[in-house]
């Protein structure tokens, strides 16, 4: 037995045979596994996104390798090597051997550096700034995203002025409208815990952090450019989710990537009949209030039939306007209303938790809401029901006096109604 | 050649019945400073908690079952489901579980008659009571929802008083794991007997030595950590709230440069664990033994340069860089054990044991976690896996591919020495390959629904995912079912296990130098080791093999010595 | 109990080995306990460091800085005080129990006005400080030494009258309690000191 010690242990010539064999299996084997590549990432829907999936691709090959060399050094190991039957004689007493150690350090130590360099690259070509970000009909347009929880809000700062000489911005609520080519840099702020912007198609996902409000919160960046993807019809929708626990909606903080085929595409079906809709609302503030309901985030705690709203974090509104004169003794059921959306902690439902966000002029971002937009909003949920507590006739009156009893501000419930929008709505 | 003396101590003179008789049960509910009535109570206790963390996944699964959110009440229910299970698996399951087998195991393989400090070792222990209940009694009010990692400011203005427990439970672990990490390091530096140098100490003393030297130089990190969360909850403090000039990144630096170390406390003595059990049941030398004990430390040191990896998607960009070098680096110490591994059980006589069989398992499992790891360390690759199932199913071939496994392996190798009884061998094969397979397709499609675009810690996902999870579940299902099987095992060999005697396995190492179970007093005499931990194959270690199975034949010292 | 020694070179009686390896045993756990818990103070120094940044400038506008003079007087009479401990023990080793006792007592005295003098700077913050973390971390920095400078303190006084009744004598091993409580001091002087540095003087 002691002839054993210090020397390599022999391999039988099938130990050969076998090893040939898994190397052949492990060509095969690599091969197939990167053939999966394109069947477990999303679509390659950003520039950004055909370099990283090289970059996993080299990874594949080389997790492949070391995956195959190990399992099968194993395999062979317990086929091999298992004592035989009734065989209680102890193996060759071999310590090591200095070169074969020095090896597997090398040769492990030059693939991560290679890989480090390989990743740095690809690193640095994707987060290059750009030169001409956000273009539109050859203007750069600021798009800002906000996270609330449960969440996305979408603006474009058009840079257009409408007739009472403010900017026109637009929301997209969850939705970020993009074209073929167009370099996407968005600046992401979240007014409460941190969330993470996630495209997987694009390949990009970056934290949102809170920041000082008084300050300007602490804005993150994303940047990606929307590429061409094969067999695909335009527009092209590519979700959006939230990679970083949020709370009780964290899986429902979803939205989308709408990638239109060109620029012109783009104003065509999103941007020029945003703005003429801005510059355009219509007159009965109870289809206003429809249109503005959805461009806040209420659909990610509350249930609504009408709007297809499923969440269950907050109360459902269904019906809300058949409960609204009767939740506060006292509060007729427009004040009831216009007090919950601004003011939610006022009357919190029982059941429920303090978790809604206060809106408002003085809010910031996603949650600023003027008293017009709050009038509207009100008309719109006073419709919600089957014998409405609201006074629906008088809302004109009704709803401004509750506004006026709540906050002591007066309404302006011309709002929106230029000239314009007279002579083409007629 | 020569007839070869070995001695192996005077452990004649013997109080024989004594020192065979197994300690009452009741002794094991009661304080002791006994190091083997603390191992096991850690390892029970700690295995109880793994029974719960289970029953908590096999929640989590069954919600995933569907993409909507039906067993749960709420989207918080979920959240602070799998709060729970992390929290119970990390801080209460596997890093007490490794405080178990490092002090059961430990003091004997040093020829130690216990710790360096056994008072100050019970007491480690009986934290861990308390601690236990105040973080499980905050599921039970409020509960904290905001995952084990507690990022603010979710955890800060945004959880219930379960969040505050959370912290203070996770504050008391936290100051056990020091005092036992402080206990070990010295017990080991301290301790040997003569002629074992750190060169001849056996692989899980390295081991354990890295792993304490870690918990000593990390853990006072989330003590400051918890520390800080505890004041802004509670004292209205603004460390994390930016309204107040707090930064929400600071608990991510101080948190994560503890977290990421203590991946390493809960791997290493895995690591530890599978060279012994690899050479005894290969009937080899470890391969490249100084290697193998420099890499622990390797790791040790690379691990605390790692931690903002975590952050990839938080951190200002240009801070990313530096931490996927070390990051990637650390892949290399890994390798050497993996090689070191292979080299040990190639040309070896392997004995298909359980504790072999496990030990392998892990080879082939952590290897997995291994390759994802050096992947989520390629920056643009991980800002697209970054908080999705591909990362769960990173830590988790890291974690139970890789710490359950060695725990496995661990418990079947010295079930025999703790309780002087033989686990079942058949029901240990079948525990293996359900465990083995019902863990592989459990994980391994997690990384395939994570690169297609679903985030971790989400209740409700995207329907295109159902068929993978509900694959995923299935196979969670047999997962959970294959603990229930070592249970039995656990139970039945305890009563009615085959005698083991001192030493089964015919290994080197000192605990299997004595009685099994050791007496009181773990040796009647110092013992003195073998040389060589692992130079099986000689003719000098089959004599002092010998030697240890003549004075221990019939499971006592026999009378008259060698 | 069988008493034959096996390593029969270093015949020691059993029981005295057993002493010796205690003391080697506490002085290392001493060591390694204090390399880990300055790590907390450490991670606070972390805190103070990273939350700079979320400032235009440190102190933050409209804060004063602290004025650094009397944490100096307390930080000398804390060197002052860790001085005489190590001077008291060489004197308790060396059997000189009035020159012990003399020694302590001053610790004690200085170790009382170094926390005398840094819990007056810690009522001492102003309102504005305390509207920023520039205050708020001081508080804590200052706070958290405190609550450790006045458990050591405790303890190094039950020792020290322990030790003049007559405790401890009878070799190192027998002193430990000595020379363990001197070492928390010590401890106590080297994590103030970094406090000192970062807070008064890293600007």
């Amino acid at each position: 037995m002691n002839n054993n010690r210090n020397r390599s242990p022999s391999i039988s010539p099938a130990a050969v045979v076998v090893a040939a064999i898994f190397l052949l299996v492990s060509v095969i084997g690599i091969n197939w596994f990167t053939s999966f590549v394109p069947v477990v990432l999303p679509p390659q829907a950003s520039a950004e996104s055909k370099s990283v999936d090289e970059l996993f691709y080299v990874l594949v090959i080389i997790g492949g390798i070391v995956f195959f060399l190990i399992q099968g050094m194993l395999l062979i190991s317990v086929i091999f090597f298992r004592a035989k039957n009734g065989d209680q004689s102890d193996g060759p007493t071999y310590h090591g051997n200095a070169l074969l150690e020095i090896v597997w350090t090398i040769i492990p130590a030059g693939v991560v550096v290679f890989l480090a360099v390989l990743s740095f690259n690809v690193w640095m070509q994707n987060t290059e700034p750009k030169a001409a970000v956000n273009m539109v009909d050859g203007a750069e347009v600021k798009i800002n995203v906000n996270g609330a929880r449960y969440a996305w809000t979408h603006t474009y700062q058009t840079g257009q002025i409408d007739p009472k000489g403010a900017q026109i911005v637009i929301n997209s609520g969850n939705k970020l409208h993009t074209y073929i080519g167009q370099n996407i840099e968005l600046e992401l702020r979240t007014q409460d815990v941190i969330h993470s912007y996630w495209a997987p198609a694009m390949r990009v996902k970056q934290d949102l952090l809170p920041g000082n409000p008084a300050t300007g919160g602490r804005p993150t960046e994303i940047r990606f450019t929307p590429v061409r993807v094969e067999d695909e019809t335009y527009p092209a929708s590519y979700p959006i989710v939230c990679a970083e626990l949020c709370g009780d909606g964290h899986g429902r903080m979803t939205g989308e990537v709408i990638v239109y085929e060109d620029e012109s595409q783009f104003l065509q079906q999103f941007y020029e009949p945003a703005i003429y809709a801005i510059l355009n609302p219509p007159a009965d503030p109870v289809l206003r209030g429809e249109i503005l309901i959805q461009e806040y985030i209420c659909n990610s705690c509350h249930t609504l039939d009408s709007l297809g709203w499923t969440s269950s974090t907050g109360p459902s509104l269904n019906g809300i306007a058949d409960r609204a004169g009767e939740r506060v003794p006292g509060q007729s059921a427009e004040e009831y209303i216009v007090l919950s959306v601004w003011n939610s902690q006022a009357f919190v439902v029982p059941g429920y938790t303090e978790q809604m966000a206060a809106f408002g002029p003085d809010q910031t971002d996603a949650n600023a809401m003027s008293a017009e937009q709050l009038y509207a909003i009100a008309a719109y949920l006073c419709t919600q029901g089957e014998q409405s507590d609201c006074d629906i006739e008088n809302q004109t009156v009704a709803i401004p006096a509750a506004i006026e009893t709540a906050f002591g501000l007066e309404v302006d419930i011309t709002f929106g109604q230029g000239d314009e929008a007279e002579t083409d709505s007629s | 050649m020569a007839t070869i003396a070995v001695p192996i101590g005077a452990q004649g003179n013997s109080q024989a019945d004594e020192a065979v008789s197994r300690p009452a049960l009741g002794e094991y509910l009661r304080w002791s400073v006994d190091h083997k009535i603390i191992g096991v109570q850690y390892g029970v206790s700690s295995f109880l908690f793994f029974l719960v963390g289970g029953a908590m996944a096999m929640g989590i699964r069954l919600e995933l079952l569907t993409p909507a959110l039906d067993l749960m009440a709420s989207g918080s229910a979920y959240n602070s489901l799998f709060t729970m299970h992390g929290t119970v698996m990390i801080f209460l399951f596997i890093i007490p579980m490794w405080a178990a087998f490092g002090n059961f195991v430990v003091p004997l393989q040093l020829g130690a008659k216990d710790m360096a400090f056994p008072w100050l070792n019970a007491f480690a222990f009986w934290l861990i009571p308390p601690a236990a209940i105040i973080i499980l009694m905050g599921y039970f009010v409020t509960p904290a929802e905001a995952g084990w990692t507690s990022y603010p400011p979710l955890s800060t203005l945004f959880s219930g008083d379960g969040q505050t427990l959370w912290a203070l439970g996770a504050h008391l672990l936290g100051i056990s794991s020091i005092m036992g990490s402080i206990n070990f390091i010295v017990t080991i530096l301290n301790m040997r007997p003569e002629g074992m140098t750190l060169w001849r100490m056996p692989l899980l003393c390295w081991a354990v030595l890295a792993t304490s030297i870690i918990a000593v130089m990390a853990t006072p990190f989330l003590a400051g950590a918890l520390t800080l969360l505890l004041l802004d909850r509670v004292a209205g403090t603004t460390f994390f709230d930016a309204a107040g000039g707090g930064d929400v990144l600071l608990w991510q630096n101080i948190f994560w440069f503890y977290s990421h170390p203590a991946v390493y406390i809960m791997v290493l003595p895995g690591m530890g664990v599978l060279s012994e059990v690899l050479s005894i049941h290969s009937r080899k030398p470890v391969f490249g033994y100084r290697m193998v004990g420099l890499s622990s430390m390797g790791i040790a040191f690379v691990g605390f340069t790692v931690w903002a990896h975590h952050m990839f998607t938080s951190l200002q960009p240009e801070l990313r860089i530096p931490f996927m070098i070390t990051t990637m680096i650390i892949a290399v110490p890994t390798g050497i054990k993996m090689f070191s591994w292979l080299g040990t059980i190639w040309g070896g006589k392997i004995r298909f044991t359980s504790a072999m069989l496990f030990a392998l398992g892990f080879l082939s499992m952590f290897v997995i976690g291994g390759i994802t790891g050096v992947m989520l360390a390629a920056l643009p690759f991980d800002i697209h896996v970054h908080d999705t199932y591909f990362v769960v199913s990173h830590f988790h071939f890291v974690l139970f591919g890789g710490s359950v496994f060695a725990i496995y392996a661990a418990l079947y190798h010295w079930f025999p020495k703790v309780t002087g009884r033989m686990m079942n061998e058949r029901l240990g094969r079948i525990h293996f390959v359900f465990t083995y397979f019902g863990f592989l397709f459990t994980f391994f499609p997690m990384h395939i629904v994570g690169m297609l675009g679903m985030p971790r810690r989400v209740a409700v996902y995207d329907p295109a995912f159902t068929q993978w999870n509900q694959l995923i579940g299935i196979a969670a299902f047999v997962l959970g079912f294959s603990t229930f099987i070592v249970v039995y095992n656990v139970i039945r060999s305890y009563f009615r296990g085959p005698i083991a005697g001192a030493n089964p396995w015919r290994a080197l190492t000192l605990e299997w130098a004595t009685t099994s179970p050791p007496p009181v007093t773990n040796f009647i005499d110092d013992p003195i080791p073998y040389e060589d931990p692992y130079g099986y194959g000689t003719e000098a270690a089959t004599a002092y093999l010998d030697a240890v199975d003549e004075t221990f034949r019939n499971g006592r010292p026999a009378s008259g010595s060698h | 109990m069988s008493t034959s020694i096996s390593h029969g070179q270093k015949a020691k009686p059993r029981d005295q080995r057993a002493a010796a390896l205690r003391l080697k045993n506490n002085r290392l756990g001493m060591s390694i306990f204090q390399i880990s818990w300055i790590m907390v103070f450490f991670a606070l120094i972390v805190v103070n460091w990273q939350l700079r940044f979320s400032y235009a400038q440190w102190p933050p506008l409209g804060v004063t800085p602290f004025e650094p003079l009397l944490p100096s007087l307390a930080t000398l009479a804390l060197l002052c005080s860790t001085i005489f401990v190590q001077r008291g023990l060489a004197a308790f080793r060396g059997a000189e129990v009035n020159v012990f006792a003399l020694c302590w007592r001053l610790a004690l005295a200085l170790g009382i006005v170094f926390m005398a003098l840094i819990a007056r700077e810690f009522a001492a913050v102003s309102e504005a400080a305390l509207a920023t973390q520039y205050g708020v971390t001081m508080r804590l920095m200052t706070g958290f030494h405190i609550v450790h400078a006045l458990a050591i303190l405790g303890v190094m006084l039950a020792v020290y009258r322990r030790a003049v009744a007559g405790a401890y004598r009878g070799g190192e091993a027998a002193g430990w309690a000595v020379e363990g409580s001197a070492k928390l001091w010590h401890f106590v002087t080297v994590a103030w000191i970094l406090f000192y540095v970062v807070l008064y003087w890293l600007r």
